[in-house]
């Protein structure tokens, strides 16, 4: 080590951060294995743990058990993942003896406790599993994390909610929907399904019929989801006001309803092609063979997309017909018109050889 | 460093020389540590919202159709495996193109005879222009693939076909020797449905040799048994890892994967499509992405998805690996040099002001410093101007910094993925992240001064099939559809 004193002082910061990294990949490299050894304890445990409570609780929605074991709180992640995935299948949700056995251990506290100290995935999967308690107690606890920074932990928390009380969760969780635009679409989807069309279609149209263009083409979705009878006064008074394009091409999407063909019509000759796309399928979904004259000039339209949904809407509108169609094609000038008219129905022929 | 005996100017020179060195030895590693305190903070964040085991159902239902993509040229022996392993994706909507590249092989009947596809009139969009498309197929019994057969025109060419034919405002790049494990295409396309900004997202590419494939899916990970592959698990691990993962929050990727990225259908379409005449066409249309959309002042994000989710067959070879490395630094240059107007750039943002001046000064012009330390050791040593003291402080210095690198990569994996559980193959990894830096490392900058140097020379030339000899020993042995047998249903 005696030419430390005497090298160059870039020689011997050469050395020195030689060492330092090197004891540094070395208590990397310990740190690798021993993470290595707890991930595998803790897996193993949380196996064990799973098996035993799936057994337990796979029983109890047979039939309600005579006893039940302990709950100790190295299990807790087990069983809560159990009991959340046979929720998940309906056949076995909310089966009463599931509820005497999460009622024997205690499960309600546990989970609260769960909520406060856990990790970022077992706070969640025990937001869920509050869900599928059903426990008025834990609903102003849950009702505190909806405007929870994590889009994660605020969506959960809201479906939660709408399991334990619909109709005074909906109050909260409209507004939510509106606010948060990093609400992941599918989760608000699936909640408002699971709370059914008669808890939300109010709340959710009058919001719609609120909300700025921004925004409400999501509602008008979720709304036509959940309820077609509800959406179409909406939809009928969106598209009879000047509206942004988007929102328009929303409402045509989800049209349900006949009694909005004309206004869907009207917008055939719209400049926006994909309001010209949506209106011509909206057509081929709702109309009558009556409307292919209208629908023919968009055979050449300069967008493919709208020669591709216009030759599907009108072999919608023509039903078996394949002549008509044919026909179509054989007295169109436009090359494009005809080739999308020979797709469409090399499509069918296609799908009909199956 | 010896100093007996030569000019004081040549001294002057030297030391100046050294201080460069010492300078850009010292940037080098301050950028590659910070990189990887950015990923280990992005990957525990990822690890910590992602790793919720229930998310992925609460998606399915509004998943966007996805158009995959999978260009071929001469794949024979591994199209059919990739197309069926595609088709056993957990994805609710998705289409797959088959891009048949003027192959002189039998990829084409295989790809028709393995899917019982026939010929079909499709109105083809001629968006992008391409080499032209001879015909079209289309499968009575598979309606979610089709076969695009045309003209070879590489690989950027068919990728601008596929673009044509893609039904989905979604799409998928796959290379034909790739396997995806069941949600790679969900857990890449989740950038998308979190942000509307997103136009282009890219995924970890793995190292499949080793491993075992059953049905088209990984069945078992596990390291190779060959030294080259095995470097570059450990290569692949630091790459990806922080290299990518690093820059990713900081919307400054500037690379996505050829073999499987997700891009935004309209904005390619408004760049463009791919460059024909580059041999980096993967590279430069992210560059080329980031350029336009701060030029138009768009919005937009370029994300980098960590999970596991692609894996690829790399070189066993010198030769191939040779071709592969001399073709990614040209990728590398001609997508920087092509695109020099992001460098700096008033509205530039991270990619502009760091991360295209990393790239350019470090990984592409770095090769050259490298090996002309690398020379002057040895020139030095040769005439006797050498100190051996200093040489071996700083070789002591350069190792330990890049077995460090590699090693936090491991760290990285472990507290994400744990994709290598055994604490035996951490040894292995450990020991080859120690052995890479003997030979491995300076052979790398060499084939990587190559590129450069054949990126000068070849300038503009269109771009060819980046062929690497493969293996293919991972495939489990199901029946194949001879490529001349009868049709399956």
């Amino acid at each position: 080590m005696s030419f430390l004193m005497q090298a160059d002082a870039q020689i011997v910061f050469a050395f020195w951060v030689g060492v330092c990294v090197s004891v540094a990949s070395l208590l990397m490299l310990s740190a690798v294995l021993v993470l290595r050894q707890i991930a595998q304890r803790r897996e193993r445990n949380h196996l064990r743990a799973a098996a035993f409570w799936r057994q337990v609780l796979s029983a109890a929605t047979q039939a309600a058990p005579a006893s039940v074991p302990a709950l100790p709180w190295r299990d807790m992640a087990g069983f809560v993942d159990v009991w959340n995935e046979l929720h998940d299948a309906p056949e076995r949700a909310d089966s009463p003896g599931m509820r005497a056995v999460a009622e024997r251990v205690g499960l309600a506290p546990k989970l609260e406790r769960m909520l406060r100290r856990s990790s970022f995935h077992d706070k969640v999967m025990a937001i869920i599993a509050m869900g599928y308690l059903r426990s008025q107690t834990s609903f102003e606890q849950l009702a505190g994390l909806i405007d929870d920074a994590s889009p994660i932990i605020s969506i959960s928390a809201a479906r939660a909610l709408m399991r334990i009380d619909a109709v005074r969760a909906v109050q909260q969780v409209v507004p939510q929907i509106v606010a948060r635009h990093d609400w992941v679409d599918g989760g608000i989807a699936q909640m408002l399904d699971e709370a059914g069309p008669r808890v939300v279609e109010k709340e959710l149209g009058a919001a719609a019929l609120r909300a700025n263009d921004d925004v409400a083409p999501r509602l008008v979705r979720f709304l036509a989801a959940v309820s077609p009878e509800e959406a179409a006064p909406v939809i009928g008074k969106i598209l009879a006001e000047p509206h942004d394009e988007h929102l328009v091409s929303t409402c045509l999407q989800v049209m349900q309803n006949p009694a909005d063909l004309d206004k869907a019509r009207a917008l055939l000759a719209h400049p926006r092609w994909h309001v010209r796309m949506h209106a011509a399928a909206a057509i081929g979904r709702l109309g009558t063979a009556d409307d292919a004259p209208a629908l023919a000039p968009l055979l050449a339209d300069a967008q493919w997309w709208v020669r591709y949904r216009t030759a599907q809407a009108l072999q919608q509108l023509f039903g078996s017909d394949d002549a008509r169609l044919q026909q179509l094609r054989d007295s169109h000038q436009d090359r494009f018109a005809r080739d999308i008219l020979t797709q469409v129905m090399a499509e069918r022929a296609l799908e009909e050889s199956t | 460093m010896m100093t007996a005996g030569i000019s004081p100017e040549l001294t002057s020179a030297l030391i100046l020389m050294q201080w460069g060195f010492l300078a850009y030895f010292i940037c080098i590693n301050v950028v590659y540590l910070a990189l990887n305190f950015i990923a280990m903070f992005a990957i525990l964040r990822h690890a910590r919202e992602h790793g919720a085991s229930f998310r992925v159902k609460n998606f399915a239902s509004y998943q966007p159709p996805v158009s995959i993509l999978v260009p071929a040229h001469n794949e024979e022996r591994t199209i059919l495996t990739t197309v069926r392993s595609l088709l056993r994706l957990g994805y609710p909507n998705f289409e797959i193109v088959v891009v048949n590249d003027g192959s002189t092989d039998n990829t084409l009947q295989a790809v028709v005879n393995g899917f019982g596809l026939v010929e079909f009139p499709e109105a083809y969009r001629s968006r992008l222009h391409t080499e032209p498309v001879k015909r079209i197929f289309a499968s009575p019994h598979n309606g979610r693939v089709r076969v695009v057969d045309k003209h070879n025109g590489g690989k950027a060419d068919a990728l601008n076909a596929g673009i044509n034919t893609a039904r989905f405002p979604l799409f998928c790049v796959v290379d034909a020797d790739c396997i995806l494990q069941e949600d790679s295409l969900a857990r890449v396309v989740q950038p998308f449905l979190e942000d509307a900004s997103m136009i282009a997202t890219g995924g970890v590419i793995r190292i499949v040799n080793g491993c075992k494939v059953q049905d088209g899916l990984l069945s078992e990970v596990d390291l190779p048994n060959k030294v080259l592959p095995l470097v570059q698990t450990v290569e692949y691990l630091r790459a990806f890892l922080f290299g990518r993962l690093g820059w990713s929050p900081i919307n400054a990727l500037l690379i996505i994967s050829g073999a499987f990225g997700v891009f935004y259908k309209e904005r390619v379409i408004a760049a463009g499509g791919y460059k024909s005449d580059l041999v980096g066409e993967d590279m430069e249309m992210v560059v080329r992405l980031h350029n336009r959309m701060r030029e138009e002042k768009r919005p937009y994000k370029i994300a980098f998805v960590p999970d596991p989710i692609c894996w690829t067959e790399v070189p066993s070879d010198l030769r191939s690996f040779y071709n592969q490395r001399v073709r990614w630094q040209q990728g590398l240059a001609e997508s920087l040099f092509g695109n020099w107007r992001l460098m700096f750039r008033r509205n530039g943002g991270m990619v502009g002001w760091v991360a295209y001046p990393f790239m350019l000064l470090f990984e592409c012009l770095g090769p050259l410093v490298e090996v002309f330390g690398y020379a002057a050791v040895i020139v030095l040593g040769l005439v006797g101007m050498l100190s051996v003291q200093a040489f071996f402080a700083f070789l002591f210095a350069a190792v330990g910094l890049g077995i460090l690198l590699s090693v936090n990569a491991m760290l990285l994996e472990e507290i994400s993925f744990h994709l290598y559980p055994r604490p035996s193959q951490q040894l292995k990894l450990f020991l080859v992240a120690v052995l890479e830096n003997f030979g491995y490392r300076q052979m790398t900058s060499l084939f990587r001064v190559i590129g450069m140097v054949r990126w000068l020379v070849t300038l503009r030339r269109r771009s060819s099939w980046g062929h690497v000899r493969r293996s293919a020993d991972w495939q489990d042995h199901e029946p194949q559809v001879a490529a001349s047998g009868p049709a399956a249903p």
